[in-house]
């Protein structure tokens, strides 16, 4: 189990994500939990998705098998590692990095692959925040995971903290209410 | 007290330049005026027309009452700014040398006491073009950026605050990979040496010293 912070509700939603496990018992009445529900019984040696973190205490307990969720398998991770700038990581997935570092103990490429997206896309994230956007920067931004998007909104803030102060926008000084001439 | 995201993540420049405001400038004072003991020090009786040292929120103060001209500093003079200019766009330098505060008390007295500098207006653009420069290359500092350490020397504070958000989390993020690309590796490598347990010991030295990505 990796060690991540316990309230952090981004965390809490990357391990949402659903991975491939192999049954390894017959499941009573629990058919509607899985993808494909209808019946209430599901058997042994069939295939199903679960959100990581059931199916990662599952697994330790030997119920099922939990397997590589399709996007940090070995095709996927070559793909990514030819472009990271490309990868419309929204619609691949939108707390990547966090999948990532949460299922990083399983498959240990992981951190390889996190780190050359991680340096390729933010250093693009902080030239897209200091010069402004522009029309091709547009679908790079629509492809930014969540994380990436929170720290350009930030890069951003930042850059106009500083011009708004110097042009004196940042405050303004007025006489208190309570003072009379 | 509540704490804006703003503040969460650093200082705000309003609170920035509050703390400008404790250095030091030279002052011409205009009337005559008896020693001040505040908090910090005191501050010399004012004998016109000689020089004095005050902090600068004393100077913003008697300036805009009209007691006094403000001295620029050796720095915010235009030739010394173009200098610096010059330097700073060379390929591949260092960031030059500015007071920790600069662009703070740069706006300060730019906004209180432009008629004290010579060429005002050219100060201002080549201000901007400064901290365009230096701003590229904090960019490229971004290039270095390791989970173990990265050093920029003579950052000042307002651009130190405005690369902390993105650098704190770069910085954590390698930290948390590194982590978990060395906890892969011991559990890796205890597998190994779980596996050869019939080996001899050379043979054992050969294999594990292969294996070390060093």
């Amino acid at each position: 189990m990796a060690k991540r912070s316990y309230y952090d509700i981004d965390d809490i939603l990357a391990g949402q994500e659903r991975v491939p496990c192999f049954l390894r018992t017959d499941l009573d009445g629990l058919g509607s939990a899985g993808s494909g529900g209808g019946s209430s019984k599901v058997h042994r040696n069939t295939r199903w998705t679960l959100p990581y973190w059931m199916a990662d205490r599952l697994n330790e307990e030997d119920y099922l098998d939990m397997e590589v969720s399709p996007i940090f398998a070995k095709r996927a991770n070559r793909m990514y590692a030819a472009s990271p700038e490309s990868m419309q990581l929204r619609a691949i997935c939108q707390h990547y990095y966090q999948f990532g570092l949460q299922l990083g103990e399983m498959v240990p490429e992981i951190p390889h692959v996190l780190y050359n997206m991680y340096m390729t896309r933010i250093r693009k994230v902080a030239r897209i925040a200091q010069q402004g956007h522009n029309v091709e920067a547009l679908d790079f931004v629509q492809s930014l995971d969540k994380m990436e998007a929170r720290m350009l909104r930030l890069c951003q803030q930042a850059q106009g903290a500083i011009i708004a102060w110097q042009q004196n926008r940042a405050y303004a000084l007025k006489r208190a209410a309570v003072i009379h001439d | 007290m509540a704490v804006t995201s703003r503040q969460r993540e650093g200082f705000t420049m309003p609170e920035l330049e509050y703390v400008a405001q404790c250095e030091s400038v030279t002052i011409v004072p205009l009337h005559r005026m008896d020693r001040l003991e505040l908090v910090r020090g005191t501050v010399g009786p004012f004998r016109p027309p000689q020089k004095t040292n005050v902090p600068l929120w004393l100077a913003v103060m008697l300036k805009r009452t009209n007691r006094c001209r403000i001295v620029a500093p050796t720095w915010l003079s235009f030739e010394h700014l173009r200098d610096l200019c010059k330097r700073e766009e060379q390929p591949d330098s260092l960031f030059t040398r500015l007071p920790f505060h600069y662009l703070e008390i740069a706006h300060i007295i730019l906004t209180h006491a432009e008629d004290d500098l010579v060429d005002s207006q050219g100060i201002r653009r080549l201000l901007q073009d400064l901290r365009e420069v230096r701003q590229s290359k904090t960019r490229g500092g971004m290039e270095m950026l390791n989970p173990l350490q990265l050093q920029m020397d003579n950052l000042s504070a307002a651009e130190i605050n405005e690369i902390r958000p993105l650098f704190r989390h770069s910085f954590d993020m390698l930290r948390q990979l590194d982590l978990l690309a060395s906890a892969t590796e011991d559990s890796r490598q205890q597998q190994q040496q779980s596996q050869f347990g019939e080996l001899s010991y050379s043979e054992m030295d050969d294999v594990i010293g292969s294996s070390y990505p060093l």
